[in-house]
């Protein structure tokens, strides 16, 4: 068991009470500050809690891993793994930008701790195009014009793969609400349902994936 | 770091610039005929926007690159006493910490004609969130850990965020000046209170609209390196060309010494359209560690430090006479700036959306502790659009004329702000006849109320913006011997599908195929002037620049194409690639032309022309909106919508019908559930989440949708023919729902947003309000 | 960023009891609430107990007398979409489908749902509120719009669970097992008021864990529904819910719970509303009647007092729902 330290900010409590109340003063210790340390000088990494090593399946992958515990799986697939895809717009579950599938369910990878994530296939808007060629369901994205700035877009194309490989003919209700859990601020919606409605006309047809 | 000009009558001055250097009188016309601009044309990048391969600002990684982490004000109005880095600066990872005592850092900000308000970190914190100190760091949580143990004392002082409250002159200050920067700013002409005595209707309310947050999906972020004393930086913006002047300004270097690019943004709405202290920090944090630096906001930082539409409180008085024309309309505007002056409100709507002899708007904006305003996807328009509209919509019921029919015949052909010079084209009327028809309107109006507890009402609003664009922009263009094309424009394309639209510019007025074009943009080390992507100008400034450099280039072409083929240049034309000789069945594809191929490329260079100085161009739109209330819940629904827009030539179906459901998502947002809430006491956000901030989803969006173009075939606007669009596609929205929703339950709403608590409160008074 | 902690996932249920016993361990299960709380330094932890490795925790298991055994992992997507859930326990499966997003149903847990933290934006955000230790109800006189009519004290949230009013409404218990053995206590003994202890919402000690909810058989002629009412279409908390069961005789009530969600710091039920219905028939008078009821005794802070309006509607809604689906 760590010795936690108390966190700084609890010292500082914001109160109704108090205004105009000054909080007491001591010597500043600045003699530090504004000046960059030279890089011989920074005190070498300590870990109080410890790296874990770990074994990730990504879009087929195996990837040996040390993380800490409090790392998410969208950090170590962005930072580790260099899969930039998945997209952090909240990094608190609010967003949905970050989907990802794991075990061919949709998850938001930002509240998933990696070391959660191991024995589980994880599937990435990476793991969807063979090389250059996207995907069907990616390929009706761009058709429909189902996005704007694109930042929500992989979070999208994933929730719908979701979708899409357990409810192969879904109604537009069952788009939308397949769809419901990833924003988009640009407001694509009309566009981003009838993408992944022609995409799933488009795999009943004998469409490619 | 400048007031954001967008919002003020000043911004109408950009319009009357001169074009740049060498752009003068365009001599290209419209065209009669296209087959590529009006196509529906997919995105050139769409590939990488759904492959996940698009690199963001937020997906930026370079070697040696630290991580940047901001220390901020806790409480809305507080004085640091003290900081204390001692702990910070032990931890693992930590490279260098700056704080308000660190001279890097003293860097003058919210720069204002009297001098400099505050400064990069300023021991006076004025709102929640305002910057004291920053750690760069091996690894984000590394310096996110660092930034905690950072310890800061500090002298709390009274804070205040009701901006009624603000107003009153014993209100605790913002500012010692106080907290109304300016006097409020009256326009009127005629003779407003004559008019209202001779009127057969008067209608007068006051209305409320909510603080809005933009949340783009990116959140906001820089990544900043230094090279030989040039700065490079990565920033999630809408304008690299402000974002580098401010830097310039900022860290005192020479214009050149300062590249920042954009390829791609994830959303901006008018946040990312200025510098911000995150990338300044950056260059600070990289410059005293010799490595580049990254410094992207958190989604909690984003809700309170990068901006806001202003809650407003307007009072409008509308008066007619028996005929349906307006006489006067008499509006009083405030509005919350937040922490540092920004307009906050914006009368045009008042002044110019109809014609009206005798208009009076006072304007007044007011200082509270809370995050800096900013521009907001037509700044104080949907505000204005909320009380005018409904007001309009309530004076045809006093006078017993459909809404459609009374806005219809107030519609303005020239611009009574501007001096009564004309519009190029008024789609206004258009706007509100075929949107009318689209939606079936009159049969809509005079259906049956139902009996169940479930009310449905529909309801129309118009709306136009006023901003006509700087028109200020350079394009290059350069054609390879192979054919294919390059077009260099500094433009951000902040996922309206500009890249597409340019493609299709070039390919439409070259002959080739859009996917033989390629677009190098939004980078201030590469590519060429452009005004920043907002106020509906990306499009409207920036094709006619493409299409005259393109059409600089097919000159050049035909010329060398007329030597090599020994051929008169009149005989020459261009299509599908290739040169076509009048008379001749033969075609020369341009990768054949041997002088090409020696001339490496062929370059030709396009200036946006100024605007017509005889000519007001500007877009309009109207709107009609179907709600479900059910009265025993108070939960509102959008059930059916259609958007009739003029904003010129549609120059793509696909993308332009996007930016509509964008804006009228948006809309419904402003009207139904998005609301910044904070602690009165405190000044401390508390709708601090997307939880409790609450933006539409794919289940509030109606996908009874149809949008209308009426394209009026405006030859004068610009050689394009195309207007603006973003931001009208937004501006009516929220208020037609409010109207359908009085429609519904014979309740005006007077405050935005209208949340269930507001229906049932509302249906609990008696009768009509 | 999350604070830093350490992370077993215990592969047998006593391991993982031993290990919940050390101070300053918690839970995990899904995780959608826990890490949210954990960033907003809502709650602390030095160690987090993954219960993802114990099988014998998820499952929903029908039981001989016509009940259901539901493991506490059992995910929330599972609860909505079972056949057996829908058939025959209607509030449960509507509220686990009303609850959240797609994605965070795919991920949360049934026994998390229960021991979620509040939603009060003073409680998640930077303010040393009561229910954190401090000596403040920030909300009493600040923004109290989404608090409670009911219950409150010292604290006036609202308890955020969809499930927990669905399952009340069900009559159901709760197994709670530690490494001192096991204890299965009604549901409505499972959450605390703030009169009693304000820092808690469950009597769920530190070193005990959710491990199975029983659903007795339903009533007779059952019949069940929750309506949510909320500002978004989807993926917001209940401003106001309403979860009823009713075991219908032909026409006439013959047991009715109604369990209401957002309008108490704890699943607030309506005993006199519910009384109005036994032994009536279901019709629309009679329903505005008992939603009548449901709201009486409510006591509104500054900006909730439409909450009074909202619970007549959510139970109007609820009971209007069973009647038409019958």
């Amino acid at each position: 068991m760590t010795d936690r330290k108390k966190d700084p900010r609890d010292q500082q409590p914001v109160s109704r009470r108090g205004f105009l109340t000054t909080v007491s003063t001591s010597a500043a210790a600045a003699a530090v500050v504004g000046v960059a340390a030279p890089a011989a000088a920074a005190p070498a990494p300590r870990d109080d809690t410890g790296t874990v090593a770990i074994v990730l399946r990504v879009n087929g992958r195996r990837h040996r891993l040390l993380v800490e515990p409090r790392d998410r799986l969208i950090s170590v697939l962005r930072e580790r793994l260099g899969l930039t895809g998945a997209k952090p717009g909240c990094e608190r579950g609010e967003c949905g930008a970050c989907t990802v599938l794991l075990d061919g369910v949709t998850r938001y990878s930002c509240m998933t701790l990696a070391v959660e994530a191991q024995e589980r296939e994880i599937t990435t808007i990476e793991g969807l195009a063979q090389g250059e060629e996207v995907s069907a369901l990616q390929q009706a994205f761009i058709a429909e014009d189902g996005y704007q700035c694109g930042f929500c877009t992989p979070g999208q194309v994933m929730a719908a793969e979701g979708l899409l490989r357990t409810n192969t003919s879904p109604t537009v209700d069952a788009v939308r609400a397949a769809m419901s859990g990833n924003l988009c601020r640009c407001g694509a919606y009309g566009h981003i349902v009838k993408s992944v409605q022609q995409a799933a006309a488009a795999r009943k047809t004998g469409g490619a994936k | 770091m400048r007031e954001s000009r967008i919002y003020t009558p000043e911004a109408i001055e950009d319009e009357s610039l001169p074009g740049l250097p060498g752009a003068n009188d365009d001599p290209l016309k419209p065209w009669d005929k296209t087959t590529v601009v009006g196509a529906r044309v997919p995105r050139i990048d769409g590939q990488d926007r759904v492959g996940g391969t698009a690199v963001y600002t937020r997906d930026i990684s370079l070697p040696g690159m630290l991580h940047g982490v901001i220390v901020r004000s806790p409480h809305a109005h507080a004085m640091v006493k003290r900081i204390d880095v001692t702990a910070a600066r032990a931890m693992p990872g930590v490279h260098a910490i700056v704080t308000t005592e660190s001279p890097e850092a003293k860097i003058p900000w919210t720069l204002t004609a009297r001098g400099a308000m505050s400064q990069l970190f300023d021991p006076h914190c004025r709102y929640e969130g305002e910057e004291v100190a920053a750690v760069a760091a091996e690894t984000l949580p590394q310096a996110a850990d660092a930034a905690r143990a950072i310890v800061v004392e500090y002298e709390t002082l009274p804070a205040i965020v009701d901006y009624a409250a603000a107003a009153k002159p014993d209100a605790p200050k913002v500012h010692a000046a106080g907290n109304l920067p300016s006097p409020p700013r009256t326009t009127q002409r005629g003779n407003v209170d004559a008019a209202f005595a001779t009127a057969a209707a008067v209608v007068e309310r006051t209305y409320h609209t909510s603080c809005e947050l933009h949340t783009p999906l990116e959140t906001h972020g820089s990544v900043a390196q230094w090279d030989s004393g040039d700065l490079k930086v990565w920033d999630s913006t809408q304008g690299v060309y402000a974002v580098r002047a401010g830097l310039a300004q900022a860290l005192k270097l020479p214009i050149s010494s300062v590249r920042v690019a954009s390829p791609y943004m994830g959303g901006g709405f008018g946040s990312k359209l200025e510098l911000g202290k995150y990338t300044v920090i950056a260059a600070v944090l990289a410059r005293l560690t010799g490595r580049a630096v990254k410094c992207v906001l958190t989604r909690e930082e984003s809700l309170r430090c990068v901006g806001n539409r202003p809650a407003n409180t307007i009072t409008v008085k509308v008066a007619a006479g028996k005929d349906g024309r307006l006489l006067a309309i008499d509006a009083d505007l405030v509005g919350a700036s937040g922490a540092y002056p920004t307009g906050a409100v914006s009368g045009y709507l008042m002044l110019d959306l109809y014609t009206c002899p005798n208009v009076r708007v006072r304007e007044s904006s007011v200082l509270i502790n809370a995050g800096q305003a900013r521009a907001f996807r037509a700044p104080g328009y949907p505000q204005a659009a909320w009380a005018l509209e409904q007001a309009i919509d309530e004076l045809a019921a006093k006078l017993g004329i459909d809404p459609v029919e009374l806005r219809l015949k107030n519609v303005p052909t020239v611009s009574q702000s501007r001096n009564g010079l004309p519009y190029s084209s008024t789609g206004l009327a258009d706007c509100l006849r075929k949107g009318a028809e689209s939606f079936d309107w009159s049969a809509s109006r005079t259906r049956a109320a139902s009996k169940s507890h479930i009310k449905r009402g529909v309801g129309v609003a118009a709306g136009m913006w006023g901003y006509g664009g700087e028109p200020r922009a350079t394009v290059i263009a350069k054609l390879y011997p192979d054919g294919s094309l390059n077009i260099n424009s500094g433009a951000a394309d902040i996922g309206t599908g500009t890249k597409t639209v340019f493609a299709q510019v070039a390919a439409e007025e070259l002959g080739i195929a859009v996917d033989r074009v390629h677009i190098e943009h939004a980078d201030t080390g590469t590519t060429q002037y452009a005004p920043g992507s907002g106020g509906s100008q990306t499009v409207l400034v920036n094709t006619p620049a493409v299409r005259s450099a393109v059409a600089a280039v097919k000159q050049s072409v035909l010329a060398l194409a007329a030597a090599e083929l020994k051929k008169d240049v009149n005989t020459l034309s261009v299509r599908d690639g290739a040169i076509v000789i009048a008379g001749e069945t033969r075609t020369v594809p341009f990768a054949a032309l041997r002088s090409l191929a020696q001339a490496q490329q062929v370059v030709g260079v396009g200036q946006r022309a100024p605007h017509p100085t005889d000519k007001v161009a500007l877009p309009f739109a109207a709107h009609f909106a179907e709600v479900e209330v059910n009265t025993r819940t108070g939960e509102v629904r959008v059930v059916r919508y259609v958007a009739a827009q003029d904003s010129g030539r549609v120059m793509n179906p696909l993308t332009f019908e996007n930016q509509v459901l964008g804006g009228v998502t948006m809309g419904i947002g402003f009207a139904l559930t998005e609301q910044r809430i904070m602690d009165g006491p405190t000044g401390k956000l508390a709708s601090g989440s997307w939880h409790d901030y609450k933006i539409p989803t794919a289940m509030d969006f109606p996908f009874a949708f149809t949008w209308v173009s009426v394209d009026p075939q405006d030859k004068d606007c610009n050689s394009t023919g195309a207007k603006g669009l973003g931001e009208p596609a937004t501006i009516p929205a929220a208020a037609a729902i409010a109207n359908a929703v009085h429609d519904a339950i014979g309740r005006r709403m007077t405050d935005a947003p209208i949340t269930p608590a507001a229906v049932v409160s509302a249906l609990a008074t008696t009768g009509r309000r | 960023m999350l604070p830093r902690f350490t992370h077993v996932q215990p592969t047998s249920i006593s391991d993982a009891l031993r290990e919940l016993a050390a101070p300053g361990a918690r839970v995990l299960a899904g995780g959608t609430d826990l890490l949210g709380c954990l960033r907003d330094r809502a709650v602390t932890a030095d160690k987090l107990v993954s219960l993802n490795a114990l099988a014998e925790l998820r499952g929903i298991r029908e039981q001989g007398d016509g009940g259901l055994r539901i493991g506490a992992l059992t995910t929330l997507t599972e609860l909505a979409t079972h056949p057996v859930v829908r058939a025959r326990f209607g509030a449960l499966s509507a509220a686990a489908a009303a609850a959240a997003s797609p994605q965070l149903r795919n991920q949360g847990t049934l026994g998390g749902n229960l021991c979620q933290r509040p939603r009060c934006w003073y409680f998640r955000g930077d303010f040393p509120c009561a229910r954190k230790g401090g000596d403040t109800c920030f909300a009493k006189e600040g923004e109290n719009q989404l608090h409670a009519v009911f219950g409150g004290d010292v604290c006036v949230m609202v308890h955020p669970s969809d499930t927990a009013p669905a399952l009340q409404s069900l009559d159901a218990k709760v197994r709670l097992i530690s490494a001192r053995g096991s204890r299965t206590i009604g549901i409505d003994a499972l959450f605390v008021l703030p009169a009693k202890d304000h820092t808690r919402e469950t009597v769920v000690e530190a070193d005990e864990i959710v491990s199975d909810i029983l659903l007795p058989p339903p009533p007779a002629g059952a019949v069940g529904a929750y309506r949510k009412i909320r500002a978004r279409g989807v993926w917001d908390f209940a401003i106001v819910g309403a979860a009823v069961t009713l075991g219908l005789d032909k026409k006439s009530v013959r047991q009715a719970r109604i369990v209401l969600s957002g309008v108490a710091p704890v699943p607030w039920r309506v005993a006199e509303a519910e009384r109005l219905l036994v032994g009536h028939e279901l019709s629309a008078p009679r329903i505005e009647q008992a939603a009548t009821q449901a709201s009486s005794g409510a006591a509104p802070l500054s900006a909730n007092a439409y909450k009074v309006m909202l619970i007549r509607g959510a139970v109007a809604e609820a009971l209007s729902d069973v009647m038409g689906a019958r």
